[in-house]
């Protein structure tokens, strides 16, 4: 009984970091041509961040930390999967163009998993940042596939940071020079806007609907079931799809390679000082 | 699972749920709608037994399939399942749950993950600039990818 309490510290100081965190509460950015939010999530990874850096806690107890991520994230997976089953009749009713451009969002590897490889040279991190946007039902998928503490799982952290703190900024820029220029059609850029992400769907449509404000309404509607598809089918897509795609295309582009040795990629300090 | 993994597993279950419930409250205070600890209650049981059951079904079936799924892809079912109106409660079970909000939930787990994060920070700073390439290539890619396809099923389907 003794050692099952032996890790309080732990839960005390996660407890400690969430209140914390709650109480300085969601933090809203407006820079005029677009806005984004903090999140206490965010402060909490980056205070033990801090923490762990500073050398403040023992590196016993940040290993022991490890695992609980993977099962606290299992609450996460539930919560997401009761906001599945009242929308479920809706999927059935969203009609083609809708249900098939699901399948881009596996564009999330197809562009980013080659430049990984072949530009930065990155391990297996890439795998985490690369197979989907990264939002909290992806962090679910990678802590029980490979664990949080493994290079996917750093990657997939990486990119949750990078997307809570610059998602709705790129996505408001990026689809606000895409949107006037007339390639696609303002109905697609809205079912394109719907990637699973609730603030990331905001800003992309609070830009189309910028270009087209004549169409709001129906955009809107395009954007939402679009988003609403995207996390009904997230998960498994990733399970299924995604993951494995980007693991076939890391050891397709990895093998052969010379910035890479067996799936890693070679170190170029170690490589110089072996010289 | 051995016993003791199974003791590891509830506890830190329940420790999250306390300490989200705790966050969902001051999260709920400051939005003007305040959600008491004690009226998350039946939502965070639901989601615990939710997850627990998923888990057991995934223990189960880990014996007679090698190849078992992640855990996750049942403790989702299960979740989808109890949701859709017409189960049994599903009206109940998915009030109940939506009193939690999706961000505090998500609080204590990153709360985890910050106080682990420490050990692997040399890796993070070295790797971190490629990481956010990445994501935003990502992110890029997403919606390219969506939005060719949706503007291709319009036009066959000849809604534009």
């Amino acid at each position: 009984m003794k050692k099952f309490f032996e890790d309080w510290k732990i839960h005390a100081l996660a407890f400690i970091l969430t209140l914390v965190a709650e109480l300085i509460g969601t933090k809203r950015f407006d820079l005029g041509f677009t806005a984004f939010s903090l999140f206490p999530m965010l402060y909490v990874l980056i205070f033990g961040g801090i923490l762990g850096g500073a050398k403040v806690l023992p590196r016993k107890m940040m290993e022991e930390a490890s695992p609980y991520i993977g099962i606290s994230v299992l609450l996460l997976t539930a919560k997401v999967g009761s906001t599945i089953g009242p929308n479920l009749a809706n999927v059935i009713k969203a009609g083609p163009a809708l249900l098939l451009q699901e399948f881009g969002n596996l564009g999330t590897a197809v562009l980013a998993l080659p430049i990984a490889v072949y530009v930065f040279h990155m391990g297996r991190a890439c795998i985490g940042s690369s197979f989907s946007i990264s939002r909290e039902g992806s962090l679910a998928v990678v802590a029980s596939k490979y664990g949080l503490d493994s290079e996917e799982g750093m990657g997939v952290m990486g990119s949750y940071i990078t997307g809570t703190v610059l998602g709705t900024l790129f996505y408001g820029i990026m689809v606000s020079i895409l949107a006037p220029t007339g390639i696609f059609h303002p109905y697609a850029l809205a079912m394109a806007c719907g990637t699973g992400s609730a603030s990331m769907m905001s800003a992309s449509l609070g830009a189309v609907i910028d270009a087209y404000p004549a169409m709001a309404e129906e955009l809107t509607a395009y954007a939402a079931t679009s988003n609403m598809l995207s996390s009904v089918d997230g998960l498994y897509m990733s399970l299924f799809i995604a993951v494995p795609m980007c693991e076939w295309m890391y050891k397709k582009f990895t093998a052969n390679n010379k910035h890479y040795n067996d799936g890693k990629p070679i170190d170029k300090k170690a490589k110089k000082e072996a010289e | 699972m051995k016993k003791t993994d199974w003791a590891v597993y509830l506890k830190v279950l329940c420790f999250s749920a306390v300490f989200a419930s705790i966050g969902n409250w001051i999260s709920t205070i400051k939005a003007g709608a305040p959600v008491t600890p004690l009226e998350a209650v039946p939502g965070m049981v639901l989601l615990l037994v939710i997850t627990i059951v998923g888990q057991l079904i995934w223990e189960m079936i880990n014996k007679v399939w090698s190849k078992n799924l992640p855990a996750i892809a049942y403790i989702s079912l299960i979740a989808i399942i109890v949701t859709i109106p017409g189960f049994p409660g599903a009206e109940f079970t998915a009030a109940s749950i939506n009193k939690i909000g999706l961000l505090p939930l998500c609080t204590p787990i990153l709360a985890y993950a910050g106080i682990s994060l420490g050990k692997d920070l040399d890796t993070f700073k070295k790797q971190g600039p490629a990481i956010v390439a990445v994501s935003l290539f990502a992110f890029l890619g997403t919606y390219i990818g969506s939005a060719i396809i949706a503007q291709l099923i319009l036009k066959l389907t000849g809604v534009i």
